[in-house]
Protein backbone atom coordinates (compact mmCIF):
# COMPACT_ATOMS: atom_id res chain seq x y z
CA UNK A 1 0.00 0.00 0.00
CA UNK A 2 1.54 3.42 -0.85
CA UNK A 3 -0.21 6.02 0.85
CA UNK A 4 -0.21 9.43 -0.58
CA UNK A 5 -0.99 11.92 1.65
CA UNK A 6 -0.24 15.59 2.88
CA UNK A 7 -0.74 14.83 6.46
CA UNK A 8 2.38 13.10 7.80
CA UNK A 9 2.33 9.35 8.25
CA UNK A 10 3.01 9.21 11.94
CA UNK A 11 -0.01 11.25 12.44
CA UNK A 12 -2.15 8.99 10.01
CA UNK A 13 -1.39 5.95 11.65
CA UNK A 14 -0.83 7.61 15.38
CA UNK A 15 -2.67 4.45 17.48
CA UNK A 16 -2.61 1.92 15.26
CA UNK A 17 -0.91 -0.67 17.98
CA UNK A 18 -3.92 -0.08 20.22
CA UNK A 19 -6.39 0.41 17.26
CA UNK A 20 -8.38 -3.13 17.56
CA UNK A 21 -11.81 -2.85 16.46
CA UNK A 22 -14.11 -5.54 17.23
CA UNK A 23 -16.41 -5.76 13.62
CA UNK A 24 -19.00 -8.73 13.03
CA UNK A 25 -21.23 -9.15 10.46
CA UNK A 26 -24.99 -9.73 10.34
CA UNK A 27 -27.76 -9.09 8.28
CA UNK A 28 -30.24 -6.08 8.68
CA UNK A 29 -33.11 -5.73 7.08
CA UNK A 30 -31.94 -7.39 3.48
CA UNK A 31 -28.60 -5.36 3.79
CA UNK A 32 -25.38 -7.74 4.75
CA UNK A 33 -23.14 -5.59 6.74
CA UNK A 34 -20.30 -5.06 8.48
CA UNK A 35 -20.78 -3.51 11.84
CA UNK A 36 -19.38 -2.68 15.37
CA UNK A 37 -21.30 -3.49 18.22
CA UNK A 38 -21.69 -0.80 21.16
CA UNK A 39 -23.88 -2.27 23.14
CA UNK A 40 -26.37 -4.35 24.01
CA UNK A 41 -28.80 -2.47 21.45
CA UNK A 42 -27.14 -0.97 18.93
CA UNK A 43 -24.41 -0.60 16.68
CA UNK A 44 -22.61 1.48 14.11
CA UNK A 45 -22.47 0.27 10.83
CA UNK A 46 -19.11 0.18 9.70
CA UNK A 47 -19.44 -1.29 5.92
CA UNK A 48 -22.48 -2.60 3.55
CA UNK A 49 -21.40 -6.24 2.33
CA UNK A 50 -24.07 -5.90 -0.33
CA UNK A 51 -24.30 -7.10 -4.02
CA UNK A 52 -27.04 -4.21 -4.81
CA UNK A 53 -25.49 -1.04 -5.53
CA UNK A 54 -28.81 0.78 -4.48
CA UNK A 55 -28.35 -0.15 -1.31
CA UNK A 56 -25.10 2.17 -1.26
CA UNK A 57 -27.56 5.26 -2.10
CA UNK A 58 -29.82 5.03 0.99
CA UNK A 59 -28.66 6.99 3.82
CA UNK A 60 -30.33 4.69 6.45
CA UNK A 61 -27.40 2.44 5.81
CA UNK A 62 -24.35 5.06 5.17
CA UNK A 63 -21.36 3.68 7.01
CA UNK A 64 -21.16 5.48 10.98
CA UNK A 65 -25.15 4.89 11.02
CA UNK A 66 -26.20 3.65 14.27
CA UNK A 67 -28.91 0.66 14.06
CA UNK A 68 -30.50 -1.15 16.55
CA UNK A 69 -29.52 -4.44 16.79
CA UNK A 70 -29.72 -7.34 19.18
CA UNK A 71 -27.06 -10.19 19.01
CA UNK A 72 -28.68 -13.22 18.79
CA UNK A 73 -27.65 -15.18 21.96
CA UNK B 1 -42.85 13.04 -29.83
CA UNK B 2 -44.78 10.81 -27.45
CA UNK B 3 -41.54 8.94 -26.00
CA UNK B 4 -41.35 8.66 -22.62
CA UNK B 5 -37.94 10.29 -20.65
CA UNK B 6 -37.14 7.30 -18.74
CA UNK B 7 -38.19 3.95 -18.15
CA UNK B 8 -39.50 3.18 -14.74
CA UNK B 9 -37.91 0.10 -13.81
CA UNK B 10 -35.50 -0.11 -11.40
CA UNK B 11 -37.15 1.72 -8.04
CA UNK B 12 -34.32 1.03 -5.56
CA UNK B 13 -35.32 -1.66 -3.24
CA UNK B 14 -35.82 0.36 0.01
CA UNK B 15 -39.12 -0.53 1.70
CA UNK B 16 -38.58 -3.13 3.85
CA UNK B 17 -38.06 -1.57 7.14
CA UNK B 18 -41.41 0.01 8.48
CA UNK B 19 -39.36 2.64 10.39
CA UNK B 20 -39.20 6.47 10.23
CA UNK B 21 -35.97 7.55 8.98
CA UNK B 22 -36.17 11.11 9.98
CA UNK B 23 -37.30 10.15 13.60
CA UNK B 24 -34.18 7.92 14.00
CA UNK B 25 -31.87 10.71 12.30
CA UNK B 26 -33.50 13.23 15.27
CA UNK B 27 -32.62 10.60 17.48
CA UNK B 28 -29.17 9.52 16.95
CA UNK B 29 -27.71 12.64 15.24
CA UNK B 30 -29.89 15.43 16.25
CA UNK B 31 -30.52 16.96 13.25
CA UNK B 32 -33.31 16.58 10.19
CA UNK B 33 -32.10 15.43 6.99
CA UNK B 34 -33.04 17.85 4.68
CA UNK B 35 -35.67 16.09 2.19
CA UNK B 36 -33.07 14.68 -1.14
CA UNK B 37 -35.55 11.98 -2.51
CA UNK B 38 -36.90 14.05 -5.57
CA UNK B 39 -32.95 15.40 -6.81
CA UNK B 40 -31.89 14.45 -10.19
CA UNK B 41 -28.16 14.81 -8.78
CA UNK B 42 -26.47 12.54 -7.08
CA UNK B 43 -24.00 14.42 -4.62
CA UNK B 44 -20.88 12.74 -3.77
CA UNK B 45 -18.36 14.29 -0.81
CA UNK B 46 -14.89 13.20 -0.58
CA UNK B 47 -13.54 14.00 2.56
CA UNK B 48 -10.22 13.65 4.84
CA UNK B 49 -8.19 10.65 4.01
CA UNK B 50 -9.04 8.09 1.01
CA UNK B 51 -9.02 4.98 3.74
CA UNK B 52 -7.62 2.32 1.08
CA UNK B 53 -6.80 -1.24 2.13
CA UNK B 54 -5.98 -0.40 5.55
CA UNK B 55 -8.65 0.36 8.24
CA UNK B 56 -7.11 3.65 9.60
CA UNK B 57 -7.30 4.25 13.34
CA UNK B 58 -10.09 6.44 14.38
CA UNK B 59 -8.97 9.97 14.76
CA UNK B 60 -8.73 10.11 10.68
CA UNK B 61 -11.90 11.42 8.78
CA UNK B 62 -12.04 9.03 6.11
CA UNK B 63 -14.20 7.96 2.79
CA UNK B 64 -13.76 4.45 2.19
CA UNK B 65 -13.85 3.92 -1.23
CA UNK B 66 -15.40 0.54 -0.79
CA UNK B 67 -18.46 2.90 -0.38
CA UNK B 68 -17.76 5.35 -2.77
CA UNK B 69 -17.27 2.81 -5.70
CA UNK B 70 -21.11 1.03 -5.24
CA UNK B 71 -22.30 4.43 -4.84
CA UNK B 72 -20.88 5.10 -8.23
CA UNK B 73 -21.95 2.12 -9.94
CA UNK B 74 -25.67 2.98 -8.61
CA UNK B 75 -25.32 6.48 -9.68
CA UNK B 76 -24.47 5.12 -13.02
CA UNK B 77 -27.51 2.47 -12.70
CA UNK B 78 -30.34 4.72 -11.33
CA UNK B 79 -32.38 5.98 -14.29
CA UNK B 80 -33.63 8.88 -11.47
CA UNK B 81 -29.92 10.14 -11.13
CA UNK B 82 -29.47 12.38 -14.26
CA UNK B 83 -25.60 14.09 -13.20
CA UNK B 84 -23.09 13.53 -9.95
CA UNK B 85 -21.40 15.82 -8.59
CA UNK B 86 -17.96 15.63 -6.77
CA UNK B 87 -17.07 17.70 -3.81
CA UNK B 88 -13.73 17.15 -2.50
CA UNK B 89 -12.14 18.15 0.36
CA UNK B 90 -9.25 15.78 1.14
CA UNK B 91 -5.88 15.40 2.39
CA UNK B 92 -4.80 12.26 0.47
CA UNK B 93 -4.24 8.51 1.29
CA UNK B 94 -4.19 5.21 -0.60
CA UNK B 95 -3.04 5.80 -4.28
CA UNK B 96 -4.69 2.11 -5.35
CA UNK B 97 -8.17 3.66 -3.67
CA UNK B 98 -7.77 7.01 -4.82
CA UNK B 99 -7.12 6.28 -8.76
CA UNK B 100 -9.83 3.73 -8.25
CA UNK B 101 -12.41 6.26 -7.54
CA UNK B 102 -10.95 8.51 -9.84
CA UNK B 103 -11.22 5.63 -12.88
CA UNK B 104 -15.09 5.19 -11.77
CA UNK B 105 -15.73 9.07 -12.11
CA UNK B 106 -13.76 9.21 -15.11
CA UNK B 107 -15.76 6.19 -16.86
CA UNK B 108 -19.16 7.39 -15.94
CA UNK B 109 -21.63 7.78 -18.98
CA UNK B 110 -23.44 10.55 -17.03
CA UNK B 111 -22.29 14.01 -16.36
CA UNK B 112 -19.83 14.59 -13.73
CA UNK B 113 -18.48 17.84 -12.45
CA UNK B 114 -15.89 17.58 -9.62
CA UNK B 115 -15.67 20.72 -6.92
CA UNK B 116 -12.80 21.40 -5.07
CA UNK B 117 -13.41 22.90 -2.08
CA UNK B 118 -10.88 23.93 0.99
CA UNK B 119 -8.19 21.11 -0.43
CA UNK B 120 -7.73 18.75 -3.01
CA UNK B 121 -4.43 17.20 -2.36
CA UNK B 122 -1.98 14.58 -3.36
CA UNK B 123 -4.19 11.50 -4.13
CA UNK B 124 -7.20 14.35 -4.08
CA UNK B 125 -5.19 15.86 -7.64
CA UNK B 126 -6.02 12.86 -9.74
CA UNK B 127 -9.68 12.67 -8.51
CA UNK B 128 -10.34 16.33 -9.15
CA UNK B 129 -9.40 16.08 -12.41
CA UNK B 130 -11.21 13.19 -13.36
CA UNK B 131 -15.05 14.34 -13.97
CA UNK B 132 -16.31 16.05 -17.73
CA UNK B 133 -16.20 19.11 -15.85
CA UNK B 134 -13.55 20.47 -12.32
CA UNK B 135 -14.04 23.98 -10.54
CA UNK B 136 -12.19 25.14 -7.58
CA UNK B 137 -13.17 27.42 -5.23
CA UNK B 138 -10.91 30.56 -5.21
CA UNK B 139 -9.24 29.70 -1.91
CA UNK B 140 -9.23 26.31 -2.17
CA UNK B 141 -5.46 24.55 -2.41
CA UNK B 142 -4.22 21.57 -4.19
CA UNK B 143 -0.59 20.37 -3.00
CA UNK B 144 1.37 18.43 -5.92
CA UNK B 145 4.10 16.66 -4.44
CA UNK B 146 6.02 13.21 -5.24
CA UNK B 147 5.44 9.86 -3.81
CA UNK B 148 7.11 8.39 -1.19
CA UNK B 149 7.71 4.94 0.10
CA UNK B 150 6.49 3.71 3.49
CA UNK B 151 7.03 0.80 5.87
CA UNK B 152 10.51 -1.38 4.46
CA UNK B 153 12.18 0.08 2.28
CA UNK B 154 15.27 -1.21 0.63
CA UNK B 155 17.85 0.75 -0.39
CA UNK B 156 18.39 -0.73 -4.19
CA UNK B 157 18.04 1.31 -7.71
CA UNK B 158 15.02 -1.10 -7.95
CA UNK B 159 13.08 0.93 -5.07
CA UNK B 160 12.96 3.98 -6.87
CA UNK B 161 11.86 2.00 -10.38
CA UNK B 162 9.28 0.71 -8.64
CA UNK B 163 8.46 4.07 -6.75
CA UNK B 164 9.07 6.37 -9.98
CA UNK B 165 6.35 3.74 -11.53
CA UNK B 166 3.69 4.27 -8.95
CA UNK B 167 4.40 8.32 -9.68
CA UNK B 168 3.83 7.64 -13.26
CA UNK B 169 0.36 6.32 -12.45
CA UNK B 170 -0.75 9.22 -11.01
CA UNK B 171 1.27 11.48 -13.72
CA UNK B 172 -0.29 9.72 -16.55
CA UNK B 173 -3.75 10.11 -15.13
CA UNK B 174 -4.00 13.42 -14.57
CA UNK B 175 -2.46 14.70 -18.03
CA UNK B 176 -4.80 12.67 -19.61
CA UNK B 177 -7.51 13.70 -17.90
CA UNK B 178 -6.32 17.79 -18.10
CA UNK B 179 -4.79 20.36 -19.71
CA UNK B 180 -1.60 19.90 -17.74
CA UNK B 181 1.48 18.96 -19.27
CA UNK B 182 3.50 16.35 -18.31
CA UNK B 183 6.23 18.78 -18.35
CA UNK B 184 4.46 21.08 -16.35
CA UNK B 185 2.80 18.86 -13.79
CA UNK B 186 6.52 17.19 -13.26
CA UNK B 187 8.02 20.68 -12.68
CA UNK B 188 5.62 21.54 -9.60
CA UNK B 189 5.80 17.75 -8.14
CA UNK B 190 9.53 18.88 -7.94
CA UNK B 191 9.79 22.04 -7.01
CA UNK B 192 12.30 22.86 -4.04
CA UNK B 193 11.53 25.53 -1.41
CA UNK B 194 7.57 26.10 -1.58
CA UNK B 195 6.32 23.62 0.96
CA UNK B 196 8.28 23.92 4.34
CA UNK B 197 8.57 20.32 4.97
CA UNK B 198 8.47 18.62 1.33
CA UNK B 199 9.13 18.85 -2.06
CA UNK B 200 6.46 20.22 -4.51
CA UNK B 201 3.96 22.88 -4.82
CA UNK B 202 0.72 24.19 -3.55
CA UNK B 203 -1.35 25.55 -6.34
CA UNK B 204 -4.29 27.81 -5.15
CA UNK B 205 -7.63 28.55 -6.98
CA UNK B 206 -6.60 30.67 -10.06
CA UNK B 207 -3.49 29.17 -10.30
CA UNK B 208 -4.74 25.42 -10.93
CA UNK B 209 -6.67 26.85 -14.00
CA UNK B 210 -4.09 28.70 -15.14
CA UNK B 211 -1.75 25.66 -14.59
CA UNK B 212 -4.39 23.53 -17.06
CA UNK B 213 -5.16 21.40 -14.25
CA UNK B 214 -8.63 22.62 -13.34
CA UNK B 215 -11.30 24.29 -15.98
CA UNK B 216 -12.79 26.78 -14.15
CA UNK B 217 -12.51 28.76 -10.32
CA UNK B 218 -16.20 28.66 -8.96
CA UNK B 219 -18.05 27.43 -6.38
CA UNK B 220 -21.46 25.49 -6.00
CA UNK B 221 -23.32 27.89 -8.09
CA UNK B 222 -21.33 27.45 -11.03
CA UNK B 223 -20.79 23.92 -10.51
CA UNK B 224 -24.63 23.17 -10.32
CA UNK B 225 -25.13 25.07 -13.64
CA UNK B 226 -22.44 23.62 -15.57
CA UNK B 227 -23.89 20.28 -14.17
CA UNK B 228 -27.44 21.13 -15.34
CA UNK B 229 -25.98 22.60 -18.75
CA UNK B 230 -24.39 19.10 -19.32
CA UNK B 231 -27.54 16.94 -18.48
CA UNK B 232 -29.52 18.87 -20.82
CA UNK B 233 -27.08 18.85 -23.81
CA UNK B 234 -26.87 14.75 -22.92
CA UNK B 235 -30.84 14.53 -22.81
CA UNK B 236 -30.91 16.47 -26.52
CA UNK B 237 -28.31 14.06 -27.51
CA UNK B 238 -30.37 11.22 -26.70
CA UNK B 239 -33.50 12.44 -28.05
CA UNK B 240 -31.85 13.61 -31.17
CA UNK B 241 -30.38 9.98 -31.88
CA UNK B 242 -33.75 8.22 -31.18
CA UNK B 243 -33.81 6.66 -28.56
CA UNK B 244 -34.36 7.05 -24.65
CA UNK B 245 -31.87 5.39 -21.76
Amino acid sequence: MIHYSVVPMDVVFAGMENFVPSYIDIEHGGVSMQVEPLNGYQARIVRLISGNPQHYLDGRYAPGTIINFSPAL
Amino acid sequence: MGAPEQPKQQEPGTEEIKRNPTLDNIQQLGQVNTPSGESNLFCLTIIGQVEGHMVLPPQNKTTKYEHIIPQLVAAEQNPKIEGVLIILNTVGGDVEAGLAIAEMIATLSKPTVTLVLGGGHSIGVPIAVSADHSIIAETATMTIHPIRLNGLVIGVPQTFEYLDKMQERVVRFVTRHSQVTEEKFKELMFTTGELTRDIGTTVIGGDAVKYGLIKQVGGIGEAIKELNRRIEERKQQMNGGGFVQ
